[in-house]
């Protein structure tokens, strides 16, 4: 089987790549608060992009149950993608370009927010609603602030990675002529 | 009568709660933060103001899990602690408003990209040498580092355009102060 043999890095090479994974595993959980784990799983994909999970486990020794939940939290994220190797049970998971390239990753796919800001939509329709009722209970005010604070910030953090994206696009275009 | 509707609106108002952290927590988890921290950081957001106790009442958690989530997001300078008056126990809050709290992730994002530059730097050199280069694996970590160096310049760039338009509204709001 070919898949080991992506983790065999000669031991110079392998070393600099430890440093390079160590660096973001301290610095991107340090920064973002992502958990260490799964930066460190991370870094590892920016630099191989195509991994099993038993590549990964081969690779930081880690648990398989700690593995296998940080894949799932990074192909929930769109971060990376998952196969299954035909004729196999296994999968590969792969980055296919660098989360840097594309900023709006963070944000999931359109339709998920897009569910979200429905079912924020229904809970300020729900709080206005039943306002009378709810009106003086403790909390009120305040669920309805978050609710209110969430929406706009729905609509308005999209626009904001997409206009990014874009300058992104303008100047890596502008570069390459 | 009257009590059964007070339960009912309460049991809507807990309901949507409870579903608002959901998606708050949900929040943090696509940044890749654990389920945990998000929980918490979601009822810090939500509630406002809350002890270690009320955490553990609202999440189920652990007193440990909850006082390590609070430390990573007191470190992230995302929440606060304050001692409250005639009580031993402090009271956690969000480390400013919102969109305080969303801009200084902006400006620790500069300071991480101004890091990885330095460090990818460092290990340009190390790389920059013959023996290497036909080496197992070296043209996996040539490649990310080539792919690094175009986009963190082009980071750079939109982060300054980025400033320089705040600068310029708040500019603009001052001398709009000024003028009353």
């Amino acid at each position: 089987m070919t898949i080991s043999q992506s983790t065999r890095f000669d031991p110079e090479i392998r070393r600099i790549e430890q440093e390079i994974v160590g660096f973001f595993a301290e610095k991107a959980s340090e920064y973002t608060g992502r958990h260490p784990i799964v930066s460190t799983i991370m870094a590892y994909f920016y630099i191989r992009r195509s991994l099993t999970q038993q590549d990964l486990k081969n690779l930081t020794g880690f648990s398989a149950g700690a593995i296998s939940k940080a894949v799932r939290q990074l192909v929930d994220i769109n971060m990376i993608t998952r196969e299954v190797i035909p004729g196999t049970h296994m999968h590969i998971y792969r980055m296919e370009t660098l989360p840097f390239r594309s900023p709006s990753y963070f944000l999931q796919t359109t339709q998920a927010l897009e569910k979200r800001r429905k079912e924020l939509k229904e809970m300020k329709e729900t709080l206005d609603a039943y306002s009378e009722d709810m009106r003086c209970l403790e909390g009120y005010q305040r669920v309805y602030g978050v609710v209110t604070q969430l929406l706009g910030l729905i609509i308005s953090v999209p626009r904001f990675m997409a206009l990014i994206e874009e300058e992104l696009n303008a100047f890596l275009k502008q570069g390459s002529n | 009568m009257k009590s059964s509707e007070t339960t009912l609106g309460e049991e809507r108002l807990r309901s949507i709660e409870r579903k608002l952290v959901e998606i708050v927590a949900n929040f943090g988890y696509l940044k890749g933060r654990s389920t945990k921290t998000s929980q918490v950081m979601a009822y810090i957001y939500i509630r406002q103001e809350v002890t270690q106790q009320q955490l553990r009442e609202l999440t189920g958690y652990s007193l440990g899990t909850i006082s390590a989530a609070l430390q990573d997001l007191e470190a992230l300078g995302v929440v606060s602690k304050h001692s409250s008056l005639g009580s031993r126990s402090y009271i956690y809050r969000l480390a400013g408003p919102l969109s305080q709290v969303l801009s200084q992730s902006m400006t620790g994002f500069q300071e991480y990209l101004t890091q990885i530059n330095d460090f990818l730097k460092e290990i340009e050199v190390k790389l920059d040498n013959p023996s290497l280069s036909k080496k197992q694996g070296y043209s996996h970590l040539k490649s990310f580092l080539d792919e690094m160096n175009v986009l963190i310049p082009a980071y750079r760039h939109i982060l300054q355009k980025f400033q320089a338009t705040r600068l310029d509204s708040s500019h603009k709001q001052a001398g709009a102060t000024g003028d009353n």
